[in-house]
Formats: structure tokens, sequence, C-alpha cells
């Protein structure tokens, strides 16, 4: 058994670490004529726990193997951790550990076997800190990799890139298939990974998730960063959810800017307002004698759909693009009149 | 196709219908329901296999072709008649089956008894690869049960593969009968044909049965392939003993009686034309089908007959390295390929006593062309070196697109997501499979030699056969290479190594048989070491081939560096 007792900040201290942890500028890659990455740029800082969110096919796992040098880029400039992902995946894997949203191990590995193994061969593995995750994820090592179920399987690789001392966690959609507990675990993890420095790649589509850990982040579509930032910044951007009590009716909000989606139900008014007109919507409503108010900040999701939800403004063929419209149920009007005649069915169906 | 989307798209206006005919099919399977949606079952595999299958069938049939044409046109009177003594040879018997009619030879009957058995390995290739594919593959991936979740009985699955598998067999036979019958070798009359084509498909047949019994054993596509393989391989040496001693006057031919190989080459046609030991194919596969329908009822979807152990809880200090781990991986094969290799050398040199025995009861001038008393022991002992070089061939060739399965199931990805470049990868990978090569020649001429010391009490024996058997690795050597070579470039074409293994081989056995050039001859790659000790050894050929391996090698670590990964 080998231990590492190198400290949990080994190599970030080193000369490059100014640099950011991840740069990518107009990267594209094209397999045949599709293009999955169509000039994306992408920052990430040191120590930052980075949420990189889009749907299936956007592009996430293809910008993940491109950054472990598993895939070449046909244009555009990378520096991971200061280095050429490509010509230096092996030096660089050394100091970072990746976790794939689809697991596959060796059928007749155990999980233990696969996770000493995965560690070893990234340089080491700290066997206390092993054990304590595998307590932790309630893991049985003893298993064979081909009878563990998907969530076992993601716990094997998890475990094994915890447990290792890097400076950067590449993680593809890791959570997929655990169950809530151990989402829990997860995500103390990972906060105790950013406490000690480590810089964190978070692709998810779970935006609790994300929402929970993330310092910043970025908006995949089509291959592109269509949104980037702090969680808070990009908040400015979407629109707050008001819901008001009133005694008599306010004639003035239907003319206002920066209200949307206005709907009277009995003594309730319910709009969506835009961030930045806000000051001048409660200033208007301070004119009136308010019985209750809340407001609600946008959520994530909310973010999302503003890229993905409406139809009109994606590719047609993009699947993500009808998803969003159905769950934007109704506050949409134009993705409700683009919706395929046979949601509509399914609908009075059910 | 249709079917299945249609049962899927609950949410429309036919839903009323379909759910009609749903019932309508309960009703009328109501008796049958263990086989409920057969034909369902059977039309998703015939779209699965829409260009699988015929590209079996229409090789086999064309291989067939090849094989008539090309001996008719290269035999005339004369060489036909030495090639009657060189397949009355013991050797001759062991590869090729019992040599009906050799006495008086007819281009039908060479065609019969020289190819016949290799063409029944091919369609029994067909068998088991084809049952595998549509009943443990399908399991293992778990798309069984997305099946099994819809109205379909418990033996649907394995039914119609099976039903897919004996039509195809059938087909592919009949069509082989034409090929034959309609060849330069004119042989006549069609009936013999017929029964050609028929004990081929017979024993295609049988093999679909076992391999049907032998999904059943363990819960992975690969080993119940392998099972189904050694059987294979168990059936043809069986019957290979028999016919060795049936054309040398033993009396332990009644082995050849054991094997399905066997029973379809006892048919005789052209010589003895009967019918008869087909019945014994068709009882196996009467019996085989409740065995495995009997196994199948007994266990759980995607389970095997065999339970999973616990293993252990950390990796030992042996798995700790790419190469540990290549070796890890390869270990269980490499073991079950020793295990047979040396059973099989061991058996075979065991014979070489009742051949040095029947050698002494041979007429003279066919005792000359053999080389004396002496000379048949070494050259069947050289002849052994070259026949193990081909088997341990294919291991290489198998264990080199363990490569390719391994980044095809998405484990290499994790593996170069570590401190493991590609060069090391696949470096690792290939030195076990060179030492695994030479360990399995080494272990050949082991077996080989202490079975023909022990039945020969010619001690002496034991040295020569070791060397003869080692020197022949570097021809091993070299298909791997090629195969890693495609494997960097162009992962997708990796199988055409199979090819230039096929064509090889065919070169080294029957090239000189059929008076080819010297310089056709040398396109094999098994011809040039030498069969020691009947032949001298080429140290050159064995520094020529393992230099131009070293070279593929590297150009496949140079083509694997550059391309991308295949990934999920």
């Amino acid at each position: 058994m080998t231990t590492t007792t190198s400290t949990p900040t080994p190599t970030s201290a080193t000369a490059d670490h100014d640099t950011a942890a991840i740069s990518m500028q107009d990267v594209v890659k094209s397999y045949g004529r599709v293009r999955a990455l169509d000039g994306l740029s992408l920052d990430v800082a040191r120590g930052e726990v980075h949420g990189f969110l889009g749907p299936n096919g956007a592009g996430k796992s293809t910008t993940i193997r491109i950054l472990l040098g598993i895939l070449k880029h046909d244009s555009g400039r990378i520096s991971l951790l200061g280095e050429d992902p490509w010509a230096k995946a092996v030096s660089l894997h050394r100091r970072l550990a990746y976790v794939p949203g689809d697991v596959e191990l060796w059928p007749s590995l155990t999980g233990g076997e696969a996770i000493d193994l995965f560690a070893r061969l990234r340089g080491g593995v700290d066997t206390r800190r092993r054990d304590e995750l595998i307590e932790r994820f309630d893991l049985d090592p003893r298993k064979k990799g081909r009878t563990y179920s998907k969530g076992n399987r993601q716990k094997v690789a998890l475990i094994s890139a915890l447990a290792s001392h890097v400076d950067l966690l590449l993680l593809d959609e890791p959570t997929a298939g655990l169950d809530p507990l151990m989402e829990a675990v997860f995500q103390q993890c990972i906060r105790e990974a950013k406490e000690e420095g480590r810089t964190v790649l978070l692709s998810s589509h779970i935006l609790a998730q994300v929402e929970a850990l993330a310092d910043r982040v970025s908006i995949i579509r089509s291959g592109r960063i269509v949104e980037s930032g702090a969680l808070s910044d990009l908040r400015h951007l979407s629109r707050t959810t008001v819901a008001v009590q009133v005694e008599t009716d306010i004639p003035q909000l239907t003319t206002m800017p920066g209200i949307h989606d206005l709907v009277r139900e009995g003594t309730r008014l319910h709009f969506s307002a835009d961030t930045a007109e806000l000051p001048a919507i409660m200033r208007a409503l301070g004119e009136h004698d308010i019985q209750s108010l809340t407001a609600t900040p946008p959520t994530l999701e909310q973010l999302l759909l503003r890229h993905y939800g409406d139809p009109t403004g994606g590719d047609p063929n993009d699947p993500s693009a009808g998803n969003g419209a159905d769950r934007a149920e109704g506050s949409d009007s134009a993705s409700t009149r683009t919706r395929p005649r046979k949601g509509i069915l399914t609908r009075e169906k059910s | 196709m249709t079917l299945l989307t249609s049962a899927d798209d609950t949410p429309n206006r036919n839903n009323a219908r379909l759910n009609r005919t749903h019932h309508g099919r309960h009703a009328e399977n109501h008796a049958g329901s263990e086989i409920t949606g057969l034909w369902t079952l059977l039309r998703l595999m015939g779209r699965r296999d829409r260009w699988r299958a015929p590209i079996w069938i229409l090789s086999l049939a064309a291989l067939t072709a090849y094989f008539s044409n090309a001996i008719a046109l290269v035999m005339d009177e004369n060489s036909l008649s030495s090639m009657a003594v060189f397949a009355k040879n013991p050797v001759m018997g062991l590869i090729t089956g019992p040599g009906y009619g050799m006495d008086e030879i007819t281009i039908a009957r060479f065609v019969v008894g020289m190819y016949g058995v290799f063409l029944m390995i091919g369609i029994a290739m067909m068998s088991i690869t084809t049952m595998t594919r549509h009943t443990r593959a399908e399991e293992q991936t778990g798309r069984a049960e997305l099946i099994r979740a819809n109205v379909t009985g418990r033996h649907t699955q394995l039914l119609a593969a099976l039903v897919l598998t004996l039509v195809m067999n059938l087909v592919a036979g009949f069509l082989m009968s034409l090929a034959f019958f309609f060849s330069e070798a004119k042989p006549d009359p069609f009936s013999s044909a017929l029964l050609f084509g028929a004990s081929i498909a017979a024993a295609g047949c049988v093999f679909a049965a076992i391999t049907g019994v032998t999904v059943q054993l363990t819960s992975f596509a690969r080993a119940a392939s392998g099972i189904a393989g050694a059987v294979l391989a168990a059936t043809f040496v069986v019957r290979g003993l028999g016919d060795m001693s049936a054309v040398s006057g033993g009396d332990l031919d009644w082995l050849s009686w054991l094997s399905p190989l066997g029973w379809s080459q006892q048919t005789a046609p052209y010589t003895l034309d009967r019918w008869t030991p087909l019945l014994l194919s068709a009882a196996a596969v009467v019996v085989l089908i409740p065995v495995s329908l009997f196994l199948q009822s007994r266990r759980d979807l995607s389970a095997g007959i065999f339970a999973d152990r616990l293993g252990r809880a950390h990796a030992s200090s042996g798995l700790s390295t790419s190469t540990g781990l290549a070796l890890r991986l390869q270990r269980s094969s490499l073991t079950w390929w020793s295990i047979g290799i040396f059973t099989m050398a061991a058996v075979f040199g065991s014979f070489t006593g009742a051949m040095k025995d029947g050698a002494a009861g041979m007429p003279k001038e066919i005792l000359d062309i053999m080389g004396g008393s002496r000379g048949i022991v070494d050259g069947y002992i050289g002849y052994m070196a070259l026949y193990f070089a081909m088997i341990a061939g294919a291991y290489a060739i198998i264990a080199a697109s363990g490569l390719r399965s391994e980044e095809a199931g998405f484990r290499t990805e994790p593996v170069l997501a570590t401190t493991v470049g590609r060069g090391r990868w696949m470096l690792s990978w290939t030195l076990v499979t060179l030492l695994g090569s030479l360990w399995l020649m080494t272990l050949a001429g082991v077996g080989e030699g202490l079975g023909a010391a022990a039945s020969t009490g010619d001690w002496s024996l034991i040295g020569p056969a070791v060397l003869g058997h080692v020197a022949q690795t570097a021809s091993v050597w070299i298909l791997l290479g090629l195969a890693l070579a495609l494997y960097g470039w162009a992962p997708r074409l990796q199988g055409l190594v199979w090819l230039v293994f096929v064509y090889s081989a065919g070169m080294a056995m029957f090239g000189q048989m059929m008076q080819l050039d010297e310089a056709v001859l040398d396109t094999s790659v098994f011809v040039h070491i030498g069969q020691y000790p009947a032949q001298d050894l080429s140290a050159e050929a064995v520094v020529v081939l393992t230099a131009a391996t070293v070279v593929l090698v590297v150009l496949g670590v140079l083509g694997f560096r550059r391309r991308d990964l295949v990934t999920a």
C-alpha cells in the first residue's frame, strides 16, 4: 500500500499559481459535419467551484474530454493549469482527477481494486482518506464491478477521485444515479475540496446542486458559452417573480416597463419583473395598500429556461428546446403556440 | 421497428386499437405464453442482422465455391493421386478428416475430405456468435430487460435466436451445396452435394444448440462464446484423434463418433453417401434445446447459473501500474488458453508413438515421402509447431482486439485520465500479449515434447519440440503487430487481421499441396521460420519478423496518439 503524505494543496503554490485553472478561447471541435463545440470560451479561476450547465448534447462532455486530452480540438486556444492539455496530458493528469457521468468498471475487478488502481495510476492513494470516503459513501468495495448498480459505479469513481490529492477535479455529471443521501455527502465533499483550495469544474444539470455549490456558472448551448458569471450577477439579468395582494386594482402596472406575464386572480396579482426595473415597480406599488407581498429571486432554472426555453430563438431540431418549453408551462405564450399537436393531445388525456 | 415504436407510442389515437390487438394476441397465445412474441422478436433480430446474416451465409458459400473451383483448376490427374497419398498421412487425418474415398480419389472426394471440416468450423463460429449476440449479449447490456418488460415470454428470446440461427444454417448449407455442385469440380450427383451441404449445416445446428446451453451458464457474452468455442475445439481434437487412428489403421476410430464434427464427416458424401449419421446431429439438437430451456427457467434474467462472489476490498500491490492492469485483464483468458493449449499439445504429442508404429506398416514409397520412420516423427512435431503457431495467432489477435473492446466499453478513458499516457497503455497491453504468446508456444512445445517422449520412449524429442515451437512465436507476433497497427490507425478495420490470418494459415497448410509458387507461398506469415526439427530454423526469419513486429507496434502507437478516443 502506497500512502502519499503530500499536503492537501500540493502543487498549486508553484510558479503558475496566478494563471487561471482553465482557459479556453474559441475552441472548435467537429465530428464530421457536426460541430460539437462552436467557438467555446470558458474561464475557470483557481480555487473556485465552477458550475457547467447545459442539456444533453450541448457539448459539456466534449469540453471536458478535450481538457483531458482524450479528444483533440480542431482550433482555438486552451490552457489547463497553465499547460497544453493534449501535449502535456500525462503530467497534467498527476494534478487532476476526473469522474465521468457514465462510469464503466471492469467486470472482474472489485470496486475497491478499481478505486486503488485509479488513485495509484494518478500518483498514489491516501489510504486513510480512501477508507473514510468508502465509509461516508457507504460502498461495499468487495463487490465485482459487474454487480454494481449505476449509482455504486459512480461512487467508485468519486471516491477514487476525492481520495487523490489533486489541484483540479473535472466532474462530468458526477452524481447521476446517486440517491439524495449520497448527494448530500457529495456536496459536503465538494465544499471540503474547495476549502482545501482545489478547483472544481462541475458539469451538471441538477440545478439545485449547482446553486448550492458553484461560485460561478457557465451555461453552454449548442457548443457555445451563452452566459458566464457569478450566480448573483446572472440573477440580475433575469426576472424576479412577484405576488402581491391588494384591495384595489393597479392599472398602471399593465403599462409599466419591465413587467411581464401579469395575471390577476381575485385580489392577488402575479407578475415577473425585470430585476433592473424593480426599484421603480416597488415605488409604484408603495402608493397602494398592499396586504402582502412575496418576491422570489430568479432560480437557476429560470436562468436556464431563458436560454433554452424559447424555441423560436433556438435550433428547431434541438430537442432540449422542446423540453424547456414544456417545463416553462404557460409562462411563455410563444412556446405554447409552437408546441407540437401531439403534446397537447397527451396533456388532454392525462 | 414499426411494431416496437407503435407499442411505445401510447398517447395517440391508435391506442384503443393497439390495446385490442394486444388483448387479441394474449388470447391467442394463452397456451404458449412462454414463447409469446416470437414472431415480433424474430423480426427484430432479422432487422438487426439484415447485413450480418447475409454476409456470413454468402461468405461461407463463397468459400465453398473458392475451394472447389481452385482445387478443380489446379489439380490434374497426377497431382491428384500424389495428393491422395498425402491425404492418407496420419497428420492430415488429424487435421482434416477420416479420408473417405482417398484410394480412388476424385476432385469431389478431395474437396469434401480436405475442406469439409474447415467449412464446419466456419459455420459453427457463425452459430456461436449469432446465438450469443441475440441472447446473453442482450441480457448483459440490459436490452433484454426492456424486451421482457413487454408482452414476451420467458423463453421467447432464446427460441427466436435458435430459430434464426437454425434457419441461417439451413440456408447456408443449401447455398454451399449449390456452390459446390455448380463449381469446376463438377461433382455428380446433386444429391451428394446436398448431403455435403446438409452435413455442414448439421454441425452448425448442433453448435447453435450447444451455445443455447452455454449462454445460460455465465452472465457474460464473451465467456459464453468462449465456452462454446472450447467445446468446438474439444470436438475438433476428439474427431481428429479418431480420424488419425482411422487413417493409420489404429483401433481408436470410434473417437470420431463422439464428436458433432465427426458425425457430419461420417456422412462421406461422394463415397458412402449416408444420411444416417445426421440423425445423431438432429438428436443432439432435440436434446440440447430442452436442456437450455430448463436452465433458463432455473435462473433470473441477467444472472448466470454460477453466482458472483465477493472479492478483495483493496487492490494488491501488483495492481499499481498499467502493465499490472493489462495483465490482470488478460489473466483469466490467458489461463484458459494455457490449459487448452497444453492439454491439446500433450494429447497430440502422445499420438506420436502410435503414428511411428503405423508408419512401420506403411508402403515403402509413402514412407519415403515422409522421410522414414524417424522423419515422420520429426515431420509431425515440426508440423505441430506450425499448427500451434496458428492457434496462438488466434489468441494474439483476440487479445489485441481486447484493447479495442476496452476502449469501446469506455474503460480506456478513465485510465487515460490518469498519468498513464496513450503509448504506455498500448505498450502495457502489448507486452502482456507478446509474452503471453511466447508462453503459450512454450507450453505447446513442452506438452508436445512430453507427450511425444512418453509415447515413444525417446526423451531426446523434448528439446527439439520446445525449440521448434518457441521459434514459431515470431510468426504469431507479426499478426499481433498488424492488429495493433490497425488499432492505432483504424480501429474499426482491426478485423481485417483475421483475413491475413486465414489466408496465411491456408497458404501454410495447403499452399504446397496446391503446388503454388514459392513467391506466392512466401506471402504467408507462417512459412518463414521453418518446421523444426523436420526443417532448418531460419534465424534470419525470426529476426526479420520480430523487427517487423516492433515497427508495426510503434506505428500503432503513433496512430493511437494522434486520434480521438471512442467516447460515450
